[in-house]
């Protein structure tokens, strides 16, 4: 018994948050990085991030979150539906209640400003370094390098 | 879970790795500028008394 009892509660919490919840129908976007600002708090559409949790879509209205970043390609679709993409290192992104978004990167770029033949000696130089890497320490240092220069690839092609 | 936690790396470790090779991933015109961002400098000024105590011989800042 206690535990339908319980479903209703949460139930109704659910409810009533819902209603108490300033979701705004617009979503403001702030990316930046330290090498450059590419939107500050922007109206767009959606945005596309790539997260240890898993990769996930933001419209308007999304349920608060944090999630931190992992090596990959932010996708952003402007209001007019022009889609951008970028390449983020790492970082955050914060989803708050009235629907504002911040992504923030240690280094973002533009795609086109990833070489895609140097991402791929790169990947093929850290996967020496991390075959050949001594202690478990560079080689987990190695593994994560190469793990960025595999989405540095994918992004590019 | 993550490999890199297990041998004492954290986050922080992690992302600036993933900087540094997204840097020399760019384009040869880019890289130049970005390989600036390599490097970050941290100044250290004790302060004792509420008045700045200057130091009397320059230390070698450690890297990390």
């Amino acid at each position: 018994m206690s535990f339908v009892k319980n479903a209703r509660l949460l139930a109704a919490r659910g409810a009533r948050l819902a209603q108490n919840r300033s979701y705004s129908d617009e979503m403001k976007l702030t990316f930046a990085a330290a090498n450059k600002t590419f939107y500050d708090a922007a109206v767009v559409r959606q945005i596309d991030v790539p997260s240890f949790s898993g990769s996930f879509g933001i419209l308007a209205k999304h349920v608060p979150t944090l999630a931190v970043l992992k090596p990959g390609v932010v996708q952003v679709v402007e209001n007019d539906g022009k889609t951008l993409k970028f390449f983020v290192s790492s970082g955050s992104v914060t989803v708050n209640e009235d629907s504002s978004v911040q992504v923030l990167a240690e280094e973002a770029h533009n795609i086109e400003d990833i070489d895609a033949n140097d991402a791929r000696q790169l990947l093929a130089k850290y996967q020496s370094q991390l075959s050949s890497a001594g202690d478990d320490k560079a080689k987990a240092q190695a593994a994560i390098a190469v793990e960025v220069a595999e989405a540095l690839v994918k992004a590019a092609e | 879970m993550k490999v890199w936690r297990d041998v004492g790396l954290t986050y922080i470790h992690y992302s600036n790795i993933a900087a540094r090779v997204v840097r020399e991933a760019l384009r040869v015109e880019l890289r130049a500028d970005a390989a600036k961002r390599n490097i970050s400098h941290v100044k250290f000024t004790p302060w004792v008394n509420g008045r700045p105590v200057p130091r009397k011989k320059k230390e070698p800042t450690s890297e990390s």
